[in-house]
């Protein structure tokens, strides 16, 4: 399956689930509805012709207005690869677990509750480990974050 | 006499244990000799670096990017300028691929050899480490003479490479890999027939492929673990779909599989070396590119099989010199996720071979 067609079976089979957004020459990249990430996910993982097995990567980005979260997913098997990602609100920010489906997702969510903030429904583990103990200011990826001690690079001429 | 009263214990191995190769902390349960719970704590050498990416112009990012993962430094310069190129559209020079690939090669065994020597070394062999970085010093006198530097390169560049190789590296380069070609049959002679390395690798360790894929678990661990996979082949980047090299899998995927399939992926990475030096063009080593780069808004995975597995990076471009988002994917975060799955009656000396077998090294995790 080529990267076109990969588009028009999504776009055929998941139109209700997924939509499609245009990041022109690079791989498919799909909008997900926060409340429906467990079903698309398990959808994509055992989708006969897709088999989505492996999750690449997983991580949140703050845009200032609001958060992204981006689940790079590929197939061992059939080679394919997507990205899909999850637009929401900066207030209680929150998504659902997505280990049952894939287990490798336990640190990125891990990850993304201590350094963005976001909490994650169902994850069982969620402890801080990138940042020490006692860190008691606030979540660093996030853009607002500011601390004393933190020097922005000058700008280049 | 009352009975011998007994109970679980716990064991803290590291933060600086001399196998952990880095600064981790495994936390153990242990049952007498057995280890019953692994829990990892990581997080002792996080620099952000994703957070100081977001502050500087993409060509800052790249000497930044050469501590993410230190012992294969370009193997992160490319897969961020990888990334980057594909933003901004950029064609890249053939010269440059050529000389990109045979870096990335070079850079490949190098990282193999280290694995090779301290892997033995925790295993209770010290020669191998001994013969492992003699060879690796050919590689890095063939990168000092390219770009002045051992460890951290800053070699490749958005666009192509920072500058072109000497007259002498080709013929250097030749010698070196004849010799790893032949130093490699030599480790296996010293190691394999050997009773304690057979009882220490052999049967320890088992990683069933469905529980690797199912961690994200990448690269030689994978294919030791019988799952034919190489983004090298099977996504590919760069210009390896010219070169004629085959994907080393093993099936029983054990420790002694892993140090196995790496011995062997450097003898492909020596077919794919010297096939890249016979077809080394003339020309161009870099890509018009502006020091005020900015690429137009968009992002993007990249990801490139480095000897840790898969490495990536996601961009997020708003069409400004700075990155919006960088976030880096490197093998050893996945692997060290799937550790706890090995504490089923394990002996604390086992766990020192697989963490061995694994080759995690911990800035790639820690960032």
């Amino acid at each position: 399956m080529t990267r076109d067609q990969l588009k028009d079976y999504i776009g055929s089979k998941y139109a209700s689930l997924m939509t499609p957004l245009d990041t022109g020459r690079f791989d498919p990249m799909f909008e997900v509805k926060a409340d429906r990430l467990f079903e698309v996910s398990r959808a994509l993982r055992d989708d006969e012709n897709l088999k989505l097995d492996f999750l690449c990567n997983m991580h949140a980005t703050d845009t200032r207005e609001n958060f992204e979260i981006v689940y790079s997913i590929a197939s061992i098997t059939t080679k394919l690869r997507l990205d899909f990602k999850i637009v929401m609100p900066y207030q209680n920010a929150e998504i659902d677990s997505v280990q049952e489906v894939w287990p490798a997702a336990n640190w990125y969510e891990r990850e993304m509750w201590e350094l963005f903030g976001i909490n994650v429904k169902n994850h069982g583990n969620l402890k801080r480990f990138l940042l020490p103990d006692d860190w008691n200011q606030g979540h660093p990826m996030r853009k607002d974050w500011d601390a004393p001690d933190f020097v922005r690079m000058p700008e280049i001429q | 006499m009352s009975a011998v009263r007994t109970e679980e214990f716990m064991v803290n191995m590291g933060p600086h244990h001399p196998s952990t190769h880095g600064v981790c902390r495994l936390l153990l349960t242990m049952d007498g000799e057995k280890v019953i719970k692994i829990e990892p704590y990581i997080g002792y050498l996080h620099r952000s670096i994703e957070k100081i990416c977001e502050n500087r112009t993409y060509h800052q990012c790249i000497p930044i990017l050469d501590r993410f993962e230190y012992v294969t430094a370009m193997s992160c310069n490319y897969v961020f300028s990888l990334a980057a190129e594909k933003l901004a559209q950029i064609e890249v020079p053939e010269r440059a691929e050529y000389l990109r690939v045979i870096m990335l090669e070079l850079n490949r065994i190098a990282s193999h050899l280290i694995f090779f020597g301290t892997t033995a070394m925790d295993l209770g062999a010290l020669t191998p480490f001994l013969y492992a970085l003699r060879e690796r010093e050919y590689i890095m006198d063939l990168f000092e003479m390219t770009c002045g530097q051992r460890l951290t390169y800053n070699y490749i560049r958005i666009g192509g490479v920072s500058r072109d190789i000497p007259a002498e590296f080709v013929p250097k380069c030749r010698e070196a890999i004849k010799i790893i070609d032949q130093k490699v049959d030599e480790y296996m002679a010293l190691l394999n027939g050997n009773p304690i390395w057979q009882k220490r690798t052999i049967g320890v360790g088992y990683l069933s492929p469905e529980l690797a894929v199912a961690y994200g678990v990448s690269g030689p661990i994978l294919r030791a673990s019988g799952v034919d996979f190489d983004i090298r082949r099977d996504d590919p980047y760069s210009i390896y779909d010219r070169f004629d090299f085959e994907i080393p899998v093993r099936p029983n995927g054990d420790v002694f599989d892993r140090y196995m399939l790496r011995l062997d992926e450097i003898k492909q990475s020596v077919r794919i070396i010297s096939q890249a030096l016979d077809g080394l063009p003339e020309g161009e080593i870099k890509a018009k590119v502006p020091l005020k780069f900015k690429p137009p808004a968009g992002e993007v995975y990249s990801r490139i099989e480095n000897s840790r597995g898969e490495m990536g990076v996601y961009i997020l471009s708003d069409g400004t010199e700075k990155p919006v988002r960088v976030k880096t994917r490197g093998g050893s975060y996945n692997h060290l996720q799937v550790l706890p799955e090995f504490a089923t009656d394990i002996l604390i000396a086992d766990l020192v071979a697989i963490f061995a077998s694994f080759d995690i090294i911990m800035p790639e995790v820690d960032r």
